[in-house]
């Protein structure tokens, strides 16, 4: 059989996620391959201690796309996240150690901080009808000006080890243990109870062979990826918090009104306002769930770098930005989902990991970025059949 | 040699495997008008668009002559430059551009220096529009000053310009209103004069009937028959077109009158940009339970802002009182609206109905998704049981449930917007052009559910520029004019003229 490039364009634009996992698998092939070491026994990109570090450091950048994702598909931009990260971050490290503040007040000030500027970034946007991009990139230079003000510019250490452990920390290997086999059981009762309920409603439901098979492919994914985090020193603390984002916010994208109405709007918004949506309510709640993650990724960012800097998160918008559109959102709205965009956010942390082990100039690293963003969403296009001309 | 100006022979086209039009024939002779009539998704624009070279010559298979000649044609530049000019139902207007830079664009003519020479430009558009009788048009001004009808006739100015020896029109009367649609179908009887050929692609048998020589039918992508108008009338080709005797266009059934349900009293809107300009003219009008009340009217008589108006989703300035049950309601947001109980199916399905992305079952949904919810979550599988009972109700044709809607022809695109705005189990529905360019079985379908809701006790309210539409349907018609309520007629021994003559505000006197 012949692979036509129309069967491409239909395997592509079906199992999108596929694809992008495929991508993966080569980057890794290719890093892991230029890597290999016979004096140190084999190669250094894929080993369990690099890909622990991988995950830690695309869990900021995954937390911002988690809900910028939202924003995109709901036909809108946020430009300021990383200014926003930094200041909440700011504001975090000064709590905790100018005015030595404990956590449990520094935790929940930081989030509803980070909500309320949400909010008012959404209000403008949806209530006032200020376009997004202006209202952000405003945004964008208010908030990295506040963050310069609040720490005087310089940096402010060191925090405290609690506050350390949200960015650095590690779950213990018998912790990661137990998400893992909770997570397993999580996803058969799911499954079981969809069964029930579509027998019920007389709907068709996947063979019982078939279930089992995708069951146990999940345990096995799970089961791997514990042992080799818990092979170099457990699961990270960020990426435990970016796994229970993804887990949340697909539920929220796919079993909740307030998600379907985030693709609706983005599909057409005047229709959806006509169906009786209160359509610039969904509109300020997205931007509002950006600010929350803002204040995740800015609680992240600190306890990573054990300090509050003024340039924290810079540059930060575009690498979220830019996973979205490479884990497929559309540029236009209506289409994207989280896991995608966390995927893109792993495919660009892959990049920048494996060049800087290769001691590839950052300069390199940045083009080769550039041309991979371009090149995926060129691929997109190619495969809705949305070209021009 | 034959005396075909073009000649379509066995053209076949198909995506993926499915084919989509297959074996279709047509000729047309010069200063002929051939009807090409079919229902929706029979293939018509397919055949068209191969004919432009939207499908470029190679991708599909058959043979035109044009001229005499073997036609192939890689884009639409190379059919334009043979004389053939195709106007689309959508129309391709740049808004903020003038009538002559939209005439001549892309076609500029310049100065020695290299820029537009406007004087010329403007000359030469004001010829073009004379010979439309058209001259009351500035030609200086942009586009977006005139009414879809004028803007019609400036599409036709630029084929013209480009020298047309085919015209294509694919329902050029859609957005028309009755006296647009005069001056277009009398304009085009004078080009036939002149010796230009047309192809007329149009659901308005009437107009067909009266312009068409030959009428070309196609259903499902195959050739049905050609034949010349003289040995057809409209109910002839509706039977060639659905392949079943159509007995009844208008399944009229009998349905109880109730009290009043539904009063708006008042009603005045202004333009959203040019605020001192009223567009609904104090308005006051009652509907009663299972009344079924047309709204007749010309394009622009403020029928559509009215009834915007009443859902809440006018944006300009507004007034007026509105009662629902003798209770004053108060309606901001079209969520109010559903909320107590009255619904609309907007006007321009495209903008307004349908989100396109999303699947048929979502988009029938979206105005009750909350009923389909529990502690917060959809459940999926309560929802997508009522989705199938929707689609077999409502016989919505598609392949899956959840297929994107943008996909699906634009009946069964209808039928699933009126699907989701009957979920909220209105009170009163409101259905703007119900059945504007969908095909003569999906219309029969939307009829007959209008009366099955008359039945039930729902108080339409349906507006529509189809004037045997309204007198089929209604139980009593309100003619609007100019934005103002200029008639209101129980639906017994009334004539088309009658509702034109209110529409237009020359009432007829009563003859002896």
């Amino acid at each position: 059989m012949t692979l036509t490039k129309k069967d491409v364009r239909k395997f592509l634009s079906e199992y999108k996620i596929v694809a992008l996992l495929i991508v993966i698998a080569i980057i890794w092939a290719f890093f892991g391959y230029l890597t290999y070491d016979s004096d140190l026994g084999g190669s250094q990109f894929l080993t369990p201690r690099n890909f622990s570090n991988l995950l830690r450091q695309m869990a900021i950048t995954g937390m911002l796309a988690s809900a910028m994702v939202f924003v995109i598909v709901a036909g809108e931009i946020d430009l300021s996240v990383g200014s926003l990260l930094g200041l909440l971050g700011g504001v975090a490290a000064v709590m905790d150690v100018t005015y030595t503040l404990p956590l449990w007040m520094t935790i929940p000030a930081v989030i509803v901080l980070g909500l309320l500027f949400g909010l008012m970034v959404g209000w403008l946007t949806a209530y006032l009808g200020i376009p997004s991009f202006i209202v952000t990139l405003g945004g964008q230079l208010v908030f990295r000006g506040m963050v310069l003000g609040l720490t005087g510019g310089i940096t402010i250490a060191p925090v405290h080890p609690d506050l350390k452990f949200i960015g650095q920390g590690y779950l213990p290997e018998l912790a990661g243990n137990v998400c893992g086999v909770l997570l397993f059981l999580v996803l058969v009762f799911l499954a079981f109870r969809t069964r029930a309920n579509r027998q019920k409603h007389s709907l068709t439901v996947p063979t019982v062979p078939a279930e089992v098979g995708r069951l146990l492919f999940a345990g096995v994914i799970i089961l791997g990826f514990v042992l080799t985090l818990n092979d170099y020193q457990g699961v990270p603390v960020p990426v435990l918090v970016l796994l229970v984002i993804l887990a949340v916010f697909t539920v929220v994208g796919n079993k909740t009104t307030f998600g379907r109405h985030i693709y609706a709007v983005g599909s057409n918004m005047e229709a959806t306002r006509l169906s009786g949506v209160n359509v610039a309510y969904v509109k300020m709640m997205v931007f509002a769930l950006m600010g929350l993650m803002c204040a995740f990724a800015g609680l992240t960012t600190t306890g990573r770098l054990a300090a509050g800097t003024p340039s924290a998160g810079f540059g930060n918008e575009l690498d979220a930005i830019a996973s979205c559109f490479i884990g497929g959102t559309s540029m236009r709205g209506g289409v994207g989902s989280v896991s995608g965009a966390l995927v893109g956010a792993v495919i660009m942390a892959s990049l920048d990991n494996g060049m800087s082990m290769m001691g590839i100039d950052t300069f390199w690293q940045q083009i080769v970025k550039g041309i991979i963003l371009v090149a995926a969403v060129y691929m997109d296009i190619v495969s809705s059949g949305n070209q021009r001309g | 040699m034959s005396d075909y100006l073009l000649e379509m022979r066995d053209i076949t086209k198909d995506f993926n495997g499915v084919k989509a039009i297959d074996g279709i024939h047509l000729q047309v002779r010069q200063g002929e008008c051939v009807g090409l009539c079919g229902e929706n998704g029979a293939g018509k624009s397919t055949l068209m668009k191969v004919l432009s070279a939207v499908y470029p010559y190679g991708s599909w298979t058959g043979q035109i002559s044009w001229e005499g000649k073997e036609l192939k044609a890689r884009n639409i530049r190379e059919t334009e430059e043979a004389g053939i000019v195709i106007i689309h139902q959508e129309l391709m207007m740049v808004p903020h551009l003038t009538v002559a830079e939209n005439i001549f664009l892309g076609s500029e003519p310049k100065t020695k220096a290299g820029f537009i020479d406007y004087d010329l430009m403007n000359a030469n558009a004001e010829k073009l529009m004379a010979r439309l009788k058209m001259s009351d048009i500035n030609v200086a001004l942009p586009v977006y000053n005139y009414s879809g009808g004028k803007q019609q006739l400036v599409e036709i100015a630029k084929a013209l310009n480009k020298n047309a020896k085919l015209l294509i029109l694919d329902e050029p009367t859609s957005a028309l209103t009755t006296s647009e649609t005069r001056t277009l179908l009398d304009l085009i009887k004078e080009f036939k004069a002149n010796g230009m050929a047309c192809v007329y692609i149009s659901h308005k048998l009437d107009e067909v009937a009266e312009i068409a020589d030959t009428v070309t039918v196609i259903r499902d992508g195959t050739h049905i028959g050609t034949l010349p108008m003289a040995e057809l009338d409209t109910n002839k080709i509706i039977t060639m077109m659905v392949g079943r005797e159509m007995k009844n266009l208008f399944p009229r059934e009998a349905h109880t009158i109730g009290d009043v349900i539904f009063e708006a009293k008042n009603i005045s809107c202004w333009d959203v940009t040019n605020r001192e300009r009223k567009v609904v003219d104090n308005v006051s009008f009652e509907i009663r339970k299972g009344e079924i009340l047309g709204v007749a009217g010309l394009v622009g008589a403020g029928r559509t802002e009215l009834a915007c108006k009443l859902f809440g989703c006018w944006n300009g300035d507004h007034e007026g009182e509105v009662f629902l049950e003798g209770k004053e309601i108060k309606v901001h947001e079209p969520r109010d609206a559903v909320k107590l109980g009255i619904c609309m199916v907007p006007e321009d399905r495209k903008r307004h109905g349908i989100i396109p992305l999303m699947g048929v079952g979502y988009n029938i949904t979206m105005s009750v998704l909350k009923r389909y919810t529990s502690g917060g979550f959809i459940q999926s599988e309560v929802e997508l049981a009522e989705i199938q009972n929707q689609i077999i109700r409502m016989k919505v044709k598609t392949a899956e449930p959840l297929l994107p809607i943008a996909s699906l022809s634009g009946g069964n695109q209808q039928k699933a917007v009126v699907a989701k705005m009957l979920l909220p189990e209105p009170k009163v529905l409101i259905l703007d052009e119900p059945t504007r360019g969908i095909d003569v079985g999906a219309k029969y379908e939307i009829y007959k559910l209008i009366f099955e809701l008359a039945k039930q006790g729902v108080a339409v309210l349906m507006i529509s520029s189809e004037m045997p539409e309204v007198l089929g349907i209604s139980d009593r018609v309100l003619v609007m004019g100019e934005g103002k309520l200029r008639g209101n007629f129980i639906n017994e021994g009334l004539t088309q003229e009658k509702v034109l003559a209110a529409a237009i505000g020359q009432p007829i006197t009563e003859a002896a």
